[in-house]
């Protein structure tokens, strides 16, 4: 089975209060914040090598291949999956503002075409952006079943089909996508339980969270291959369909009061908070 | 000009030869690549599975961060790929080691005596069969290494070993002794044990051999010593029990144990060193939150002179510990042949920098930072066994005096022999004296540094100069004596760390000028020129020192105080 991960440079987003406007609110300022991984698509990852492994050693014929649109510098979010198992990379070359989601989702579909995926998944959106568009517009452009916010995903013993949980209110959906399918992943993905592919014996419990890369994996990642090229190679029309408007930062939070005892407290919420 | 295999060695005789040191060492990209990686790696799984208070509450790293330790494959870090290890050169694993420290120091130190100490002992002395024996093992976390030298009665003095290995006439050989304060002795698995393979008699000069001793050979370990830090690895005694051992249980040649002993440990001081950055920036980090929080009246106690005063020294000292330690890891990358005394000196300045440092931030904590449920007291105590362990700073200072003085010493020696006998010395003489003429024209001068560097520079050229001067004339002097002159030696080996240090810091200013020009690397430059001006001062007073000092008087009053069984004076 060969899975194909798109993943996503972005700010640390841990470090978020650090992020900027530039000036007229045109664009987000990240100078100086640490880029990584999108988050959501490290689960993906996660997911993606937990479907193709036998506990810690990955099936004969298995693949987990990298995509990733964006800096040249992208090369090194590519070269972290790589070390945390994935086999190789694909990088396009391309500024970040000369993309969007559609633009992504398309050049994606290309990306499928020539690599021949049985699977794609996908972080349900990027931390950043917050778009959450790609996933379900390349499962229309490739009119494949699909699948977003998956929380958990099995993989069926004759690998022609998963069954994909989702979180509902109230409870879990299950759905059944015959494969090749496109499915979107959230954080429940990395739960020790959550992704079984019938090899992996069912006593095996991953550690909650994607897994970091061990030493040895990443000195060995040094020598996977990742294949560069400009976006333009895919030969898509590059026109986007959104636009960014204007960017302004929450408003700055108020300094707290303190109050001396409880009969203060509810009157404020009475008086002022108004929430009583 | 390069006069021995060495930078600072060559420094002993005015020399400096400016190509070992610039340009300053960096990583390629690939390199820096997965070591950025690995530390990310590791700072995940640290801020995970790592809880440094509950490792030094209860004396001991759980079995779950081992096995995570294991995982990450930091167990085999060191240990080359071809045994399944990641095969880390000495900067990376500098690097990884200064992370780890910063996180929790008792996890580091376990790790530092499994690496630089057990598996490089193996990896540089070992037997092909011996490397596939055991270095499979400990990258996997398998196996765990310790490194046995300390005994009872042999610390730094490691002539004086009285654990004895006697071969017998089956080729076995008998070992038998007792070791204490071995770092992971409750559990490795595998020690590299030093034991002397020479008569125990006084006539007999002492030779020591090294071996490879399993556990399961019949070691055994005394209980876990209480202790004032790094309360979370296992220090224990380990007791051969007249153990009979294969005759290829020997690591190394028989009778050069010492020589394994001092090369291993020359790269475990490296790591020290770079574990003192790891924990000097994390003391920053608090400190700086700290000042900026923390108010009195009325402002940030940030703002206050003394406060600011003690933040700027640790910046200034952690860069240039840091400019030193990374240094020396490229010198040992680039296969320079000796850098013994640098490694030694990066443990000495390290452990003494980080022992004011954090000195300094429980002082800015003040009474949160005498507290308990805060880290800096768990942070003062891990930090002061790196003043004593691997060789105490006080031999070290020797080791760094009499070996860097060894060279100059023995040219005078071969000057008196050409005097002697002239025809024969000639040769001899001739490079004597091109040396003497270079001193007497001045200075030898550093050209590679860059021009913004002018003051700091010349403070270094001149004190070169001058302290090749005084190397030659205490040799002078004191002939073989030197041995015995420790307040000497002292100043020998400060001034060599001054300049070490110093050396260590233009270069690396230089580099961030070239890379980033003189505005932006104006940083670094400020942090070169407040460390140079801290250097300048020590070093005049070291070198005045030479010629006007107390040595007398306070050998006097210790030699009083010794008599007198103490301090016997009253008010009453």
């Amino acid at each position: 089975m060969k899975i194909l991960v798109p993943l996503k440079r972005t700010a640390d987003p841990d470090n978020a209060n650090k992020i900027k406007i530039a000036a007229g609110g045109a664009k987000i300022v990240t100078d100086g914040l640490e880029p990584k991984i999108n988050p959501f698509d490290e689960y993906a990852v996660e997911a993606a090598l937990r479907l193709t492994e036998n506990a810690k050693t990955r099936v004969a014929g298995d693949k987990v291949t990298i995509v990733s649109f964006g800096p040249k510098e992208a090369a090194t979010n590519i070269r972290t999956a790589l070390a945390m198992g994935a086999d190789d990379g694909l990088l396009f070359h391309a500024d970040d503002e000369a993309l969007d989601g559609d633009l992504v989702a398309r050049a994606l579909a290309k990306v499928v075409e020539t690599q021949k995926p049985d699977l794609v998944i996908l972080g349900k959106q990027a931390v950043d952006g917050d778009s959450n568009q790609v996933g379900q517009i390349l499962a229309e452009l490739l009119q494949w079943p699909s699948a977003t916010f998956a929380m958990s995903i099995e993989l069926a013993k004759d690998k022609k089909s998963v069954i994909v949980g989702r979180e509902v209110d109230g409870g879990v959906v299950k759905l059944k996508l015959e494969l090749p399918a496109v499915i979107t992943v959230d954080l429940r993905i990395v739960a020790p339980k959550s992704v079984v592919n019938n090899v992996t014996p069912a006593t095996h419990v991953y550690s909650d969270g994607a897994r970091y890369a061990p030493l040895p994996m990443i000195i060995k990642a040094k020598t996977k291959p990742i294949a560069e090229a400009p976006i333009a190679s895919l030969g898509l029309d590059a026109t986007l369909k959104s636009k960014y408007h204007t960017f302004e930062l929450p408003p700055a939070r108020k300094a707290g009061k303190k109050v001396k005892d409880v009969a203060e407290l509810v009157g404020l919420l009475k008086s002022e908070a108004k929430v009583l | 000009m390069a006069i021995e295999e060495s930078f600072l060695k060559s420094v002993f005789y005015g020399a400096i030869p400016e190509e070992m040191i610039f340009p300053y060492p960096e990583p390629g990209r690939d390199a820096r690549e997965s070591t950025q990686l690995m530390l990310e790696s590791v700072r995940e799984f640290a801020r995970r599975e790592i809880d440094p208070a509950a490792i030094d509450r209860e004396g001991a790293i759980s079995s779950a961060v081992m096995q995570g330790l294991k995982e990450l494959g930091l167990f085999g870090a060191t240990i080359s790929t071809e045994y399944g290890g990641a095969g880390l050169d000495a900067t990376s694993y500098a690097r990884l080691i200064q992370e780890i420290s910063g996180i929790d120091a008792s996890v580091a130190v376990t790790l530092g005596a499994h690496l630089a100490l057990g598996a490089k002992s193996i990896a540089m002395f070992g037997s092909e069969a011996q490397r596939k024996r055991y270095l499979p093992k400990l990258a996997r976390g398998e196996w765990v290494a310790a490194f046995a030298l300390t005994e009872p009665g042999a610390g730094s003095d490691a002539a004086n070993i009285q654990t004895r290995a006697v071969r017998q006439a089956n080729g076995l050989y008998h070992l038998d002794g007792h070791k204490i304060w071995i770092t992971n002795g409750g559990f490795a698995d595998v020690f590299t044990v030093f034991a002397r393979t020479t008569a125990l008699d006084a006539r007999t000069k002492p030779k020591l051999t090294s071996f490879l001793i399993d556990r399961e050979m019949g070691v055994r370990s005394g209980p876990n010593e209480p202790k004032l830090g790094i309360r979370g690895s296992s220090t224990t005694s380990v007791y051969f029990d007249g153990l009979e051992v294969p005759g290829d249980s020997v690591l190394g040649e028989p009778g050069k144990g010492f020589k394994v002993a001092m090369e291993v440990l020359n790269f475990g001081r490296l790591g020290l060193a770079a574990g003192c950055v790891g924990m000097a920036r994390k003391l920053i980090e608090l400190s700086v939150d700290r000042v900026q929080e923390r108010r009195a009246f009325g402002r940030p106690i940030g703002e206050f002179g003394l406060v600011k005063d003690k933040v700027a020294r640790m910046m200034a000292e952690t860069w240039a510990l840091e400019s030193m330690v990374y240094l020396t890891t490229g010198l040992v990358d680039a296969k320079v042949p000796d850098w013994s005394l640098e490694s030694a000196i990066c443990k000495i300045f390290g452990s003494e920098m980080l022992w004011r440092l954090v000195n300094d931030a429980l002082q800015i904590a003040a009474g949160i930072g005498y507290m308990g449920a805060y880290p800096y007291e768990r942070m003062l105590r891990d930090s002061r066994i790196n003043l004593i362990f691997e060789g105490t700073n006080e031999i070290l200072r020797a080791f760094v005096a009499l070996s860097g003085m060894q060279g100059p010493g023995r040219q005078l020696a071969e000057v008196s022999r050409a005097v002697r006998e002239p025809i024969k010395g000639f040769g001899l003489l001739s490079d004597f004296a091109m040396q003497r003429a270079r001193s007497a024209f001045g200075r030898e001068r550093i050209h590679r540094a860059h021009g913004l560097l002018r003051r700091e520079v010349v403070l270094f050229e001149e004190h070169v100069a001058l302290f090749s001067k005084n190397v030659d004339k205490v040799l002078r002097k004191h002939g073989k004596d030197i041995a015995e002159m420790q307040y000497t030696q002292r100043r020998v080996a400060d001034i060599a760390s001054d300049l070490y240090a110093l050396a260590a810091c233009i270069s690396r200013s230089t580099r961030a000028i070239e890379r980033k020009g003189e505005e932006g690397a104006r940083r670094e430059l400020e942090l070169t020129s407040a460390f140079a001006n801290m250097v300048e001062k020590r070093l005049q007073a070291n070198v005045a020192a030479f010629d006007g000092n107390d040595d007398e008087l306070l050998k006097g009053l210790a030699g009083q105080a010794y008599l007198d069984g103490g301090y016997t004076f009253d008010v009453l």
